[in-house]
């Protein structure tokens, strides 16, 4: 187990900067994720922490050592990979005992070894097979019983389930968390499925650009997202946003929405200044209500219904914009009827314009 | 009927085809085993013969055939195993690695087969001699060990078949780059070795003008060389010379056997793709 550290990382190929001074401090045993869309520079992050990619400048440094210069197999670390990257060659014992093979080590300790990682990943049965005979989700087993069997300081995940269909990928996400809370070792984990990373990860580091957005526990993500990007990041269906205008004295701020609806909240000290702003409404926070009078309602017309089971998803026209609305009561509704939606106070999240 | 017509048609064509291209082969193991009058007899007797110990008896008279079709067989293995080491080797380093000037410099190397290799028979022929192996089997294979076709064939295979991320893990395993193309890349072009083998072998033992220009000394003979020779003195012994040319081409079968089936085996062995 080993400490990560990122300082005043960069990185650009040609005239194309992929990281911009990105700063990371991950503790000993921490699991962190790291999410933003595609082309952000999350994967290059990884590569770069692993060793298979130069920095353009700045440093990484693991558990207090500079690693900038040395190879991947000297920084102790362990990769899993989105293709697996299994040795096709190879059966699940070669390629689970390639590392130790090589790092010459004898025979009977890295069938030990082997044994002992197949046997956490319930992968004894498999290990005379080729990786063409294994599902997916057992090779993405055995993409982690490689990582593991070396005992890494690190482990770099990089979107290790996006080849896997939904079911097992929730699946094998149990098992990652499960496999995590067994060994304890520190963990950076990349992806674009931000379900994935809050499910998975102590921490969350979010990344558009080359810039490190915000990094947080999923919760603190979630419900005080630094800005509108994160925001609308972080929750699934995700944040809906109305343009409106902010008017505040020190204790109240009420922001005008095209309709000349008024949402009423207290002021706090992270607003942006007075004007056009975005406001950010997360379509679970929307509660469907009647006759309302009280503050902060929104009218508008409902325009789509799309059920999920549990709950439906109502796409709602309101103030000339598209919203989604999460209904947990299954409530009886046709498609262009009125509808009203109230949200607490203290769930209107409030941004800057673009 | 109808339906299985297409089949019968297919079968019936690939059949002539059969019969055409084993016809030399059968017809020169058929004719070492008759004199020389029979040979040329009417019709021609296409069955076997009783000359056969006579002609072995012909051609060990004409020429040392063990031992040349030994030095034949040593330039073989050695110029494909050299070229399938050192092709591989190369294309490794045109797929695996960047560096500066690369497609330049592969540009140029496939713009090297354009050539035709006729004009290239003084300047490496004044090569050779400027280095001093005229007159050695080192002069027939080895100049040919890393050439532009093998590596690029083989670059293409690995670029179609090895998916990059096997060596950022064997990176991340801690495999040295030599161990990488040694342990991980080699097992998987093995069709494309096999390919460049069967062409390589082929290449050499039929190789003609290369000896004929290259070899002198009597000794360092090769098959193609001795038979050649052979055959332009009076009343050619026609049943010797098809014996020896039937023994030389068993080498050659033996060779496309042990490579077709690594062929089979590389694509069968299959699950590149993760």
């Amino acid at each position: 187990m080993a400490s990560v550290e990122l300082v005043n990382l960069h990185k650009s190929f040609g005239t194309v900067e992929v990281l911009r001074d990105l700063n990371l401090q991950v503790s000993e045993g921490e699991f962190v994720a790291l999410v933003g869309p595609s082309g952000c520079g999350k994967s290059t992050l990884l590569r770069i922490l692993a060793g298979l990619d130069e920095a353009s400048s700045g440093d990484v440094v693991i558990d207090g050592e500079w690693v900038n210069d040395l190879s991947p197999k000297e920084r102790n670390i362990a990769m899993v990979f989105q293709s697996y990257a299994l040795y096709p060659h190879m059966t699940v014992e070669e390629n689970i005992g390639f590392n130790l093979r090589i790092s010459g080590i004898g025979k009977p300790e890295i069938r030990r070894r082997v044994g002992e990682a197949a046997q956490i990943l319930d992968l004894s049965e498999l290990l005379k097979r080729k990786p063409s005979q294994l599902s997916g989700g057992q090779r993405q087993r055995v993409a982690m019983g490689r990582a593991l069997v070396r005992n890494p300081d690190v482990f770099l995940f990089d979107e290790p389930l996006s080849n896997l269909d939904a079911k097992l990928r929730v699946q094998m996400r149990d098992e990652i968390k499960r496999l995590h809370q067994k060994v304890r070792t520190t963990s950076i984990y990349v992806t674009h499925d931000q379900v994935e990373a809050m499910t998975l990860a102590d921490r969350i580091v979010i990344l558009d650009k080359g810039r490190i957005q915000q990094v947080g526990t999923p919760t603190e993500l979630y419900r005080h997202p630094a800005n509108a990007f994160v925001a609308g990041f972080i929750g699934s269906p995700s944040m809906n946003f109305l343009d409106g205008v902010l008017s505040k004295n020190s204790k109240r701020a009420t922001v005008s929405l095209a309709d000349d609806t008024k949402l009423r909240f207290p002021t706090t000290d992270n607003l942006p200044a007075e004007g056009n702003v975005r406001v950010g409404l997360r379509p679970e926070h929307l509660q469907i209500s009647k006759g309302g009078k009280g503050e902060n309602t929104l009218r508008g017309t409902l325009e789509l219904i799309e059920p999920t089971g549990a709950q439906n998803l109502l796409k709602v026209g309101i103030a000339g914009q598209s919203l989604t609305a999460v209904d947990n009561t299954l409530a009886e509704l046709s498609i262009n009827q009125p509808i009203e939606f109230s949200i607490e106070a203290d769930k209107i999240a409030v941004f800057p314009p673009n | 009927m109808i339906r299985s017509l297409p089949k019968f048609s297919t079968h019936a064509i690939m059949i002539i085809g059969v019969l055409i291209t084993i016809f030399p082969f059968v017809w020169v193991a058929l004719m070492s085993t008759h004199t020389r009058s029979d040979i040329y007899s009417s019709p021609p007797p296409f069955y076997v013969g009783s000359n056969l110990i006579q002609n072995y008896g012909k051609l060990l008279e004409l020429m040392p055939f063990w031992s040349i079709l030994w030095n034949s067989l040593y330039v073989s293995v050695m110029g494909t195993a050299g070229a399938v080491l050192f092709c591989s080797m190369c294309a490794f380093g045109f797929f695996a690695y960047d560096f500066r000037g690369k497609n330049l410099i592969f540009g140029i190397m496939i713009a090297s087969m354009m050539v035709p290799p006729v004009l290239m028979l003084i300047p490496s022929f004044l090569t050779i001699k400027f280095l001093g192996i005229l007159d050695t089997h080192f002069a027939l294979w080895f100049p040919g060990v890393a050439n532009a076709f093998g590596i690029f064939l083989i670059r293409q295979y690995m670029l179609n078949t090895i998916n990059r991320d096997l060596l950022d893990a064997a990176k991340v395993d801690g495999a040295s780059d030599f161990r990488i193309y040694w342990s991980v890349v080699l097992p998987l072009i093995k069709p494309a070795l096999a390919t460049l083998g069967i062409v390589m072998f082929i290449g050499l033992w039929n190789n003609f003008l290369g000896p004929l220009i290259l070899i002198s000394s009597s000794e360092k003979q090769v098959l193609t060389l001795a038979l050649r020779s052979v055959q332009s003195i009076a009343n050619s012994p026609w049943g010797a010379i098809m014996l020896g040319t039937f023994l030389s081409m068993v080498p050659l079968l033996l060779a496309f056997l042990f490579f077709s089936k690594q062929m089979m085996a590389g694509l069968t062995a299959g699950a590149v793709k993760g």
